[in-house]
């Protein structure tokens, strides 16, 4: 079976089989898993829906109107009954004329033909006969092999693009939400890389424990995408009083049933963890279940359901904007790893992102003590856009030693782990080391006048970190980019006291924000300009 | 003696068969503006309607000749070229790249020209022959 699928990844790919069945085919069914309005032939409307239509847009679908006989499907409302209800009729269709066609024995005569789909092989035939700026409608030869290859179709990978909804073997992989109450919708299609989380409530009751199909297991994981099946990864278990427990073993399915009056292995939360490659395919698809119970008084329940997505060989970073930073997003940040940059294969991250938020870029935290020696290390991420001034106060006292002291205040001001490289964009990879920006330290000292002749201790007091933006991108919908970040540490002199003195000095840290986007100029055409040669002789015969 | 009813049919037929040949070639015409007719399916139908029309002349001067001279070898000969006649024309009434509803019409009432013109021919053949 592996040279099967290397023989049918190498036939070109052809699109979607045509549809010739008359009863299947809706031209105003436009919206994907939801009922279009007014549309009778939309498959995904019920007979509710049906009911609140005023009319049908499309009343007939049938093939080329010149057959002399043919099948037509007509829709219409009965708006007689109460409710109204869609009728559909499979009649046949016949044209009068003469000049009608009988038959025809040309397979393609009256439909489009499939274009082939370009692939290594066929590229350069292609581009011959369709390069140029103009090409025959009717090429010399046509493909009506078309058939054979539509069957195939069906168990190749399906490559997505970002929010196109997930195809499972059936439909789509459906993810409930509320719609306009907060009533469970199961028609809400999940998105290919659109990460969601939704909440919603859901009626049940203990006697219709397993048949609520909503709220089994089995409902969420039958589906399979395609080629891949959904896995289950964990099942934790909250009791009724809202304990959980991770169950151990996670291969068995656990239904709903009656136990002791009480329904068990009700759903009431999913996850799923979809792993996608960089070319769009789906090659895993995980789903995390929280299962509970409900007694004989629980009319309702609240289930919550998220997806998430990571690329393949990666570790999942929460990003903060896509591509440009939003404002309000933690600035992501991180380090290199020892012996880069050597120019060798790089096989993992080129940088190891932090994905412990509190080890990002982050600034002390103020707390109610002001004392900075007791301030126990709280900081808080730095977020894009806001700009945050944080201190603390530090008693000195004779016995302090310069350089613990110094030592003590730098871990305070940066933090244990202080990036060295800041992301330029929101959704910056850690394989791509060029969108990451260094950051630059630079140190000031706060006396003006130096006295090199004291040997002086030098303590920071102050560090100031400076993120220059800018707006990259349309005019339309600009991204906010990082250019330049800049951490300047202020020190001061420590004076040495007197025995039994104390002082008091701020410490402060601060984060600004500074936007360095140039404005955009208007262009303007340049005056026109004269361009007058007067001819070789035209002074003849005075010159 | 001659059969007046073959020589008749025979006058009928050839006026008919213009009739046939322009009514072919002009929706034969349309068919290739108004539908996709590609060069490769457009050639063998004219060129089989061309050879049609040639045999056709040529059937109905034999058989015409033959009654009249009461002479069953071009009859005979006449009759052969009926047979081809008649698959052409069932090619242009079943496999022909359109088949509209008036060249089902033409090519059922040729068909049946060449029916009763077959019988006629045979009965006239077995009277010169005896």
């Amino acid at each position: 079976s592996a040279e099967n699928r290397a023989a049918a990844r190498a036939q070109p790919r052809s699109g979607p089989a045509p549809v010739t069945d008359v009863a299947k085919l809706c031209v105003c069914d436009l919206l994907v898993a939801q009922c279009d309005v007014n549309c009778c032939c939309d498959p995904d409307c019920s007979a509710a829906d049906f009911s609140l239509f005023t009319t049908c847009s499309v009343p007939v679908v049938t093939g080329d109107s010149r057959l002399c006989s043919q099948k037509a499907a007509t829709y219409s409302l009965d708006v007689e009954a109460n409710p109204p209800e869609r009728i559909f009729k499979l009649i046949d269709h016949v044209n009068p004329s003469v000049f009608c066609i009988h038959t025809t024995n040309y397979k393609q005569a009256l439909s489009f033909s499939s274009p082939e789909m370009p692939t290594a092989e066929n590229f350069d035939q292609l581009l011959k006969q369709f390069g140029s700026s103009s090409f025959s409608a009717e090429p010399d030869s046509w493909n009506t092999d078309t058939d054979a290859q539509n069957l195939s179709d069906v168990n190749e990978t399906y490559r997505y693009e970002y929010g196109v909804p997930i195809q499972t073997v059936d439909a789509f992989l459906r993810l409930p939400s509320p719609v306009v109450s907060s009533w469970c919708s199961d028609a809400n299609p999940a998105g290919f890389l659109v990460n969601q989380a939704t909440k919603c409530i859901r009626s049940v009751s203990v006697e219709k424990c397993g048949n609520i199909q909503a709220v089994s297991m089995l409902f969420y994981t039958n589906s399979s995408i395609l080629a891949v099946n959904i896995t289950v990864q964990s099942i934790v278990v909250q009791s009724l009083n809202g304990m959980r427990t991770l169950l151990n073993g996670s291969d068995v399915l656990r239904l709903p049933m009656i136990l002791d009056e009480l329904c068990i292995n009700i759903v009431l939360g999913v996850s799923y963890h979809i792993t996608y490659t960089d070319a769009g395919e789906i090659i895993e698809a995980a789903a995390s279940f929280v299962l509970g119970a409900i007694n004989k008084e629980a009319l309702s329940i609240q289930q919550s359901f998220e997806i998430s997505f990571t690329q393949v060989n990666t570790k999942p970073v929460p990003l903060s904007g896509n591509p440009g930073y939003v404002v309000g997003l933690p600035v992501r940040a991180g380090f290199r790893p020892q012996g880069y940059p050597f120019p060798v294969e790089i096989l993992l991250a080129a940088l190891i992102l932090n994905t412990n938020k509190y080890s990002q870029l982050t600034i002390l935290q103020s707390t109610s003590n002001q004392d900075c020696l007791a301030a126990q290390g709280a900081r808080t991420p730095i977020l894009f856009g806001y700009n945050m001034i944080s201190g603390c106060k530090l008693r000195i006292t004779a016995a302090m030693k310069c350089q613990p002291l110094t030592q003590t205040l730098l871990d305070l001001l940066k933090g244990q782990s202080f990036p060295e490289y800041v992301a330029s964009f929101g959704n910056s990879q850690a394989q791509d080391v060029l969108d990451w920006v260094p950051i630059t330290h630079l140190h000031t000292s706060e006396q003006r006048i130096y006295n090199t002749f004291q040997s002086s201790c030098q303590i920071p007091v102050s560090l100031e970190i400076e993120v220059k933006w800018t707006k990259y991108g349309s005019l339309v919908n600009p991204q906010a980019r990082i250019v330049n970040v800049t951490a300047t540490i202020t020190t001061t002199t420590l004076k040495q006291l007197p025995s039994g003195r104390e002082r008091t000095i701020p410490i402060t840290s601060s984060v600004v924000f500074t936007d360095i986007s140039s404005p955009a100029e208007p262009g303007y055409k340049a005056w026109p300009t004269i361009n007058v040669k007067l001819p070789f002789d035209f002074f003849f015969p005075f010159v | 003696l001659s059969s007046v009813p073959l020589q008749i049919l025979f006058y009928v037929n050839g006026i008919y068969y213009i009739f046939y040949f322009l009514a072919t070639l002009a929706m034969i015409v349309y068919k290739s503006q108004v539908f996709s007719y590609p060069d490769d399916f457009l050639g063998p139908d004219l060129t089989l309607l061309l050879i049609m029309a040639i045999l056709e002349a040529l059937r109905l001067h034999l058989g015409s000749k033959g009654n009249l001279t009461e002479e069953e070898a071009p009859l005979g000969l006449s009759l052969v070229i009926t047979v081809s006649s008649v698959l052409l024309s069932v090619y242009f009434l079943v496999w022909q790249t359109y088949v509209l509803k008036a060249d089902v019409i033409i090519n059922a009432v040729l068909l049946f020209t060449y029916g009763l013109e077959s019988v006629l021919k045979v009965i006239a053949i077995a009277a010169f022959v005896s």
